[in-house]
Formats: structure tokens, C-alpha cells, sequence
């Protein structure tokens, strides 16, 4: 009987650990922005996209004007970036979303 | 023994340093001149900077703090305060110097790829709170112009400020000035953002002072014009910047018998939070 509930509890809880994973969405945003020229310039970017909920990781190339958020169970889109952006001191340009 | 400075060599003092606390240290500025560079929105940023001048036996060094509120992404306001040590020959003082307040607002700004054109309109206002011995006994009021381009490899700038002087307890006005900077940067090595970052900078200042007046009389040696070049680098790495800098005097042409400055330095650190 103790084997039997053990085994019951074991399931269930391998079950809801499963349907976690499959709900949880991480996405990756290739951000394309204009005015990046330095790089002390660019860490209000880098301060307001960490503020947000959801943001695992970011990271910028300035050669590119192109910065990467990954993100979790969030989704980011063009008018909030536009105003993130903006604060910031930059000009946001266009999105590309890629989902795992 | 501190002693209080008399008038003239007082008012010769506050000239040579004068112009240096005019300019609000924010981002990829020049130096000694002014840009249109303003801090992100919600953002402080921490300025500690030592600013010194020497003019044959003058000379004056100021220990300043400035922190700086973004209020928007094109705005921002703050303010500062001088510690102030001067000397005269045989004769020194020191003492707290006057609190400034300022604001900057950019008003134009062009975003490309890997580029950012920008104009912003600056004010200060040094007000009348500081230490006898040190203060300039008047509120006084800097009003700029300036203009950048920032991209990954060159800067350029230019601005024009015009600074001016109420009249004191004493019926000393200080001359108004007229600023003047053309100004250009250069980045040997593209880095990345987490990376320590340099920029060479080269700033061509010229300014244009008129004479001293005491009850409403022109000084006699006072006001003229002086032009600078003033080399300088700025080091950056993610939100610390070092920023350091000489102007060295190419030409000058001031009224009466007067010293010219030797030359002045300026050494800033800035941290954004």
C-alpha cells in the first residue's frame, strides 16, 4: 500500500513537472536599433530591458545595431520597445521573434 | 592663515576659472566644451571632477559633485557643488563655492545605424550660496547650443554658450562671455559593449570676455579673447566613464595688463545608475 502511494505521488509529480516545461515559452527578439554608436551610451538599454519581467538575457552588438533579448513567458512588442527605446535614447526599428 | 582675497585679484580669479564649471559632465561630451548628450530616462548619474587653472602666480583648483536626473530620454536636470582653493601670490582662500543648478534638453535627434546625430539647448544657473572668500557674491547664468555626431568611429561637435554675470554686493559685475567649441573625436578600436571603450578627442575653445565692471565702470585690465586646444580621452566600460583633458593657450588677445592662463586641466569621473 505505501508502494502503491509512494509510486502514485512519484507520477504525479513527474506529470506536472512535464506540463511545466511544455507550458513555459522562451523566445529569443533579435531587436534592430538605430543610434547605437557607443557602448556607455548603450547601458540605459541594457537597465530598462533588465527592469522587465521575464528577460533571462540580453546582449548588444553595436557594429550591427542589433540587441538580443531571451525572454520567458513574456512577450515584448513594438510599442512598448518603441517607448523602451526611445527612453532610453535610441530609435527602435523592427523585430524578429524566434521561439523554442 | 587663510586671508580674504581683495576685489581686483578676486575678480581676476573667478575669471580664470570661471568658464570651467559651465559644463555638465553627461556621456560622449567634449571635455571643456559642451555637447547635446543627455542621460536615459529615471537614470542618475554620479559626477565627481577636479578642475584646476594656473595664470602666472594665480592659480585656483575647484573639487566638484554633480548628479544628474534623466527626466525624460531627451531631458534631464541637476545639481552641483565646488569645493574652491585659490591662490594669488602670497595671498589664498578656500572655501565652498557656489551651488549651480542645470538642465539640458535635446530637441533634435537623428538615429541611423550605428549612429546618432543630435542638438540640445543647455542652461545653469550659479547662484549666490557659497563661502565669501570663493564666491562670486552674484547669481550668475550660462545658456548653450550644441550640436553632435556619434558614431563608431568618429565624433564631432560644436556649441556656442554665452555666459552671464549679475553685479555683486560690491558693485563687481563680472564681463559676459561668449564660448565657442568645434570639436572632434576618434575611436582607434570598435569594441563591444561590455568592453573598455576609448575615444581621443581634440577640442578647438575660443572665448570672448567682456571688460569687468565696478558701479557701472569699465575695468580697465580686464576681458579679451583667449583660444585653447585642448586634447583629451575618454575611457569608458558598461555605466563608468574617466574623462581627462588639458587646455593649452595657442592665442590671446586681452585688454590691459593682464596675466593669461597657462593652462587648465580637468579630470571627471562618471557613473550611471
Amino acid at each position: 500500500m505505501k508502494h502503491l502511494i509512494k509510486n502514485t505521488l512519484l507520477s504525479l509529480l513527474l506529470l506536472v513537472s512535464i506540463s511545466h516545461n511544455a507550458i513555459a515559452d522562451t523566445s529569443t527578439y533579435l531587436i534592430r536599433v538605430d543610434g547605437l554608436a557607443c557602448p556607455y551610451c548603450a547601458y540605459g538599454i541594457e537597465k530598462k530591458l533588465n527592469a522587465l519581467n521575464g528577460v533571462k538575457f540580453i546582449t548588444m552588438n553595436l557594429d550591427d545595431g542589433i540587441v538580443t533579448v531571451e525572454t520567458q513567458d513574456v512577450t515584448l512588442g513594438d510599442e512598448q520597445l518603441k517607448q523602451l527605446f526611445n527612453d532610453s535614447g535610441f530609435t527602435y526599428r523592427s523585430k524578429e521573434v524566434s521561439h523554442k | 592663515m587663510q586671508l580674504k582675497i581683495n576685489h581686483s585679484s578676486h575678480t581676476a580669479l573667478f575669471a580664470l576659472l570661471g568658464s570651467l564649471a559651465a559644463t555638465p559632465a553627461m556621456a560622449h561630451n567634449p571635455i571643456f566644451g559642451l555637447g547635446p548628450h543627455v542621460l536615459f530616462k529615471d537614470g542618475v548619474e554620479i559626477t565627481p571632477e577636479v578642475k584646476q587653472a594656473k595664470a602666472g602666480n594665480k592659480d585656483k583648483t575647484e573639487l566638484a559633485l554633480e548628479l544628474t536626473y534623466g527626466l525624460t530620454g531627451d531631458w534631464s536636470a541637476g545639481v552641483g557643488i565646488p569645493y574652491i582653493d585659490q591662490s594669488n601670490g602670497s595671498n589664498s582662500a578656500s572655501g565652498q563655492g557656489d551651488l549651480s543648478v542645470f538642465t539640458k534638453y535635446r530637441f533634435w535627434r537623428e538615429d541611423g545605424p550605428g549612429q546618432q546625430q543630435s542638438m540640445a539647448v543647455a542652461l545653469r544657473l550659479n547662484t549666490d550660496t557659497g563661502d565669501d572668500a570663493v564666491s562670486s557674491g552674484s547669481t550668475d547664468g550660462l545658456l548653450g547650443l550644441a550640436y553632435g555626431y556619434e558614431g563608431r568611429r568618429w565624433y564631432r561637435w560644436s556649441a556656442l554658450r554665452y555666459r552671464f554675470n549679475g553685479e555683486n554686493n560690491a558693485g563687481i559685475q563680472q564681463g559676459n562671455k561668449l564660448l565657442f567649441d568645434l570639436v572632434g573625436g576618434y575611436r582607434m578600436n570598435r569594441t563591444g559593449y561590455m568592453e573598455p571603450d576609448t575615444v581621443w578627442i581634440l577640442e578647438l575653445n575660443g572665448e570672448s570676455t567682456q571688460n569687468t565692471q565696478v558701479n557701472n565702470v569699465d575695468q580697465f585690465n580686464s576681458g579679451g579673447t583667449q583660444w585653447f586646444v585642448s586634447p583629451g580621452i575618454f575611457w569608458t566600460k558598461r555605466n563608468f566613464a574617466v574623462k581627462a583633458g588639458i587646455q593649452i593657450p595657442v592665442a590671446s588677445n586681452l585688454n590691459g595688463n593682464q596675466q593669461a592662463t597657462d593652462y587648465r586641466t580637468k579630470l571627471v569621473l562618471e557613473w550611471h545608475l
